[in-house]
């Protein structure tokens, strides 16, 4: 586990990061961190993650991504998702709130202060979008079975089609979710 | 330059838009040296960075990817971050962000909503009441420009309809309003022309359905190119209203009533924007970002028009140059003086006087654009308005937003923004009571009805409804979800999602008006060059409101029809928030803006004439959308280009005398 927050987090790191995140977003781990990776959107949005809350409170949230991941019986996906954004509780904790603004990155791009809601019928004001390719590569979009605005790898018609299964946007439907 | 030299051009224009870049291109093409003065920055040679832009804005709006409000980024405390403040900027431009606000952040200076007067107030939000006619004013004109090399046109749509024949002749046939002082037939030859130009895709067979509200074509006509797909939301809704009827008018409609049933059925929209190659660009990718910016060019803009213009040699651009005053000796236009604007090093504005003379003078630089300038000349006397219009009937096409859900996955957020309408009930005896209008569906889910998929997502993420939709706990609280219950949730929702546009044709009022914001002879707010900013006066009548009141109707009807559920809100107290009979609306801005120097036979009651030349100076043409006296039922580019080039016509024939 990265301690040292100006160093790159570590290879492990990452890989847990990415584990985490395909559980909290329902999308499939290969798709949140591919094996080849030059984007690398698990980098960037755990560094920016760590330099809004701390390295401490994010080593937490990885501990305790840890130990859930290692429990027997082993949990499903929905499972740790369910537990670490508490969506059985009323209110959810500081780490709880940090995975909604783990799953507002890879969803939406854009960074979403833990704890602050929307109001009005309008949603959160987000700080920020954390770069181009994080909205070019946000994956709400995915759930649309469409692509983001003005980014579309699709040609010309394909509107006039049914879309590709939501499996094929990367949603890691098989039985629940697995690893 | 003294008075008695040759003129250094054969036609200096002003504004780098859609009218100016094709008289441009067309007096370039007749051997005629012209400049064109351009207020902002220059067309730049790659999109790439307004992408950027785009990519990078919080508020992905109209504006978001052009220069100016670029490259803001927020903080814990603001998370939308400072908004520029027009004063010291060299072009501040009306902004959607901007609307409502005060003369810190509004280029615009017009009344504010209660939400603003009122900050922090626990007090029930008011909107504006109605004046003793029935009228509202004190209302926020909506809609938004650019003030850039291309112009506003970077982020039209593409919709490029006709108007109709009754659209044109409104006070003969219904007796509202005014007419046009152009026939239905020099129209369709101009259409043609601009159809050409833009590249239209459209097919006259899949529009003649529309016979029954007066579209026809000449026999034989095609557009350039085939038409655009509809997209599986077009084909949901046509297949949903399939038999669908509405009368006329509603019960208590003020005047009279038409209880003509209209039926309701859905048309491809003709579109500026590629289904085969053409003019050297692509097709068509389906973006979904015709506004604020297409990513490939794909969609006709006026840069394309204005790189034509350029290559004949005979047309020269200068940018960051700010007309400010058109000198007029007698009754003829002598000069152009403007300002060329530069930051230095530290970001420091500076600007340089000079000026220009040409043979002709074109205004081309917007509605309230054209209208301030021709207000600022003659040292804030006003020029070419002995007929007092300048600036007067400004209109949009104030655009009521219904939005819902269908009962299967339709697949919104797929195509161009808009490929199909509900045109039928454009026309009908109902006119003379109430105003037409026609229905844009949107192909980009709840994105503009309610900031999705931003709003919906955050909604399921943290537990709260701001979205209308989620309301499944216990008692209809809102849920939390995780993992993939959340995402098959959204993917439940996005898929359904879908949208109605009405946008109507408002009355011309002669005190929806803009002038400057000047005190006895002094400005009260200028722009970074200490140019009076323009001062707007808005609202709506009960003929145009009593128009909402059928729209609402019409999509809850077609709602019904579908097996869809509405989940349209109006709020109270906001900029756009107006109540008549009781019931709340609110509007947009279509960014149609019309009517501030009207044309027409007369010049007692107009500014210019059907080739948009000026009454009172024969050398100055005046052009642009301001020109149209009604705002009428076809979004404006496709008929603002085709007026663009019967008044270059006029012009090459005036130099050619």
């Amino acid at each position: 586990m990265t301690t040292n927050p100006s160093t790159p987090p570590s290879e492990a790191t990452l890989q847990a990061f990415a584990d985490m995140s395909a559980a909290l977003t329902g999308f499939q781990s290969s798709f949140i961190r591919p094996f080849l990776d030059p984007v690398n959107l698990s980098g960037t949005f755990y560094q920016f993650a760590v330099s809004q809350v701390g390295q401490p409170r994010m080593d937490a949230l990885m501990s305790t991504f840890a130990s859930l991941s290692n429990q027997t019986p082993k949990l499903t996906s929905q499972q740790i998702a369910d537990t670490l954004l508490e969506t059985m509780l009323d209110a959810p904790s500081l780490q709880a709130q940090l995975c909604q603004s783990i799953v507002g990155m890879w969803y939406l791009g854009s960074w979403y202060v833990p704890g602050v809601l929307g109001g009005g019928g309008f949603s959160p004001p987000a700080l920020q979008v954390i770069s181009s390719q994080a909205y070019t590569k946000s994956l709400a979009w995915n759930l649309a079975q469409a692509h983001p605005m003005g980014f579309s790898a699709f040609t010309f018609g394909y509107w006039h089609q049914q879309p590709a299964s939501l499996a094929t946007f990367g949603v890691d439907t098989s039985n629940g979710g697995g690893q | 330059m003294s008075s008695n030299a040759s003129p250094q051009y054969d036609a200096v224009i002003i504004g780098a838009g859609v009218s100016g870049n094709l008289i441009a291109k067309q007096l370039g093409l007749a051997g005629k040296k012209v400049l064109i003065l351009e207020a902002g920055l220059p067309v730049p040679d790659s999109r790439e960075d307004y992408m950027n832009n785009f990519y990078l804005a919080l508020a992905k709006t109209p504006e978001s990817p052009y220069p100016a409000l670029a490259g803001r980024t927020g903080s814990a405390t603001n998370p939308v971050g400072e908004l520029p403040n027009p004063t010291q900027l060299p072009t501040p431009r009306a902004t959607v962000l901007a609307i409502g606000k005060g003369p810190d952040v509004s280029y615009l200076i017009q009344a504010q909503p209660w939400s603003e007067t009122n900050p922090g107030s626990k007090a029930p939000p008011q909107n504006p009441p109605p004046d003793a006619n029935g009228n509202i004013f004190g209302l926020q004109f909506s809609s938004t420009f650019e003030r850039n090399g291309g112009g506003t046109s970077w982020h039209w749509l593409g919709t490029s309809l006709r108007e109709l024949e009754n659209d044109i002749q409104l006070q003969t046939k219904y007796g509202h309003g005014v007419d046009w002082p152009i026939t239905y037939t020099e129209l369709q030859q101009l259409w043609a022309l601009a159809e050409n130009e833009i590249g239209v895709a459209a097919s006259t067979a899949e529009q003649e359905p529309l016979e029954v509200v007066g579209l026809v074509y000449p026999p034989g006509y095609e557009y350039p190119m085939q038409s655009i797909p509809m997209s599986l939301v077009d084909e949901a809704v046509s297949t949903g209203v399939a038999g669908l009827q509405v009368p006329g008018t509603l019960p208590d409609t003020p005047g009279g009533s038409d209880p003509t049933m209209y039926n309701v059925f859905v048309t491809p929209t003709p579109q500026g924007r590629n289904s085969e190659p053409f003019d050297d660009r692509r097709v068509c990718a389906g973006n979904t970002n015709c506004i604020p910016i297409c990513p490939i060019q794909a969609k006709w803009d006026p840069t394309i028009t204005l790189g034509k213009a350029l290559d004949t040699g005979n047309v020269t651009v200068s940018y960051q140059s700010v007309a400010y005053n058109v000198a007029v000796d007698g009754t003829n236009a002598t000069r152009v003086d403007y300002y060329v604007w530069s930051r230095d090093a530290n970001g420091n504005l500076t600007k340089v006087s000079k000026s220009v003379t040409g043979k002709i003078y074109v205004l081309a630089c917007h509605a309230i654009e054209n209208a301030k300038l021709l207000l600022l000349s003659n040292n804030m006397q006003g020029i070419a308005n002995s007929s007092d219009q300048v600036g007067r009937n400004l209109m949009d096409h104030p655009l009521y937003l219904t939005w819902a859900l269908a009962p299967e996955p339709i697949y919104g957020y797929r195509g161009p923004l808009a490929t199909s309408g509900i045109e039928s009930l454009r026309d009908g005896e109902f006119r003379k009571y109430r105003a037409s209008f026609r229905m844009e569906i949107g192909n980009e889910g709840w994105n503009f009805s309610k900031g999705d998929p931003y709003t919906t997502a955050m909604d399921f993420i943290q537990g709260t409804n701001n979205s209308g939709v989620n309301d499944g706990g216990p008692n209809g609280t809102p849920q939390r979800l995780a993992g993939l219950q959340l995402a098959e949730k959204l993917n439940n929702i996005y898929t359904r999602q879908f949208r109605i546009g009405c946008m109507f044709d408002q009355s011309p009022l002669p005190d929806n008006r803009v002038t400057l914001d000047i005190t006895n002879g002094q400005p009260n707010n200028v722009d970074g060059l200490g140019i009076p900013r323009p001062k707007v006066n808005y609202g709506l009548d009960p003929y145009t409101m009593e128009g909402f009141r059928m729209a609402a109707y019409v999509c809850s009807q077609v709602y019904q029809k579908m097996g869809a559920k509405e989940f349209t809100v109006n709020g109270v107290g906001g900029a756009g928030d107006f109540t008549y009979q009781g019931v709340n609306y609110h509007y947009y801005g279509a960014g149609h803006v019309v009517g501030t120097h009207r044309m027409g036979n007369e010049s007692g009651s107009s500014v210019v004439d059907a080739s948009q030349r000026s009454h009172d100076i024969p050398n100055m043409w005046i052009v642009g959308s301001g020109s149209f006296p009604t705002v009428c039922t076809a979004n404006p580019t496709l008929t603002l280009m085709a007026l663009a080039f019967k008044s270059a016509d006029s012009i090459i024939a005036a130099l050619n005398s």
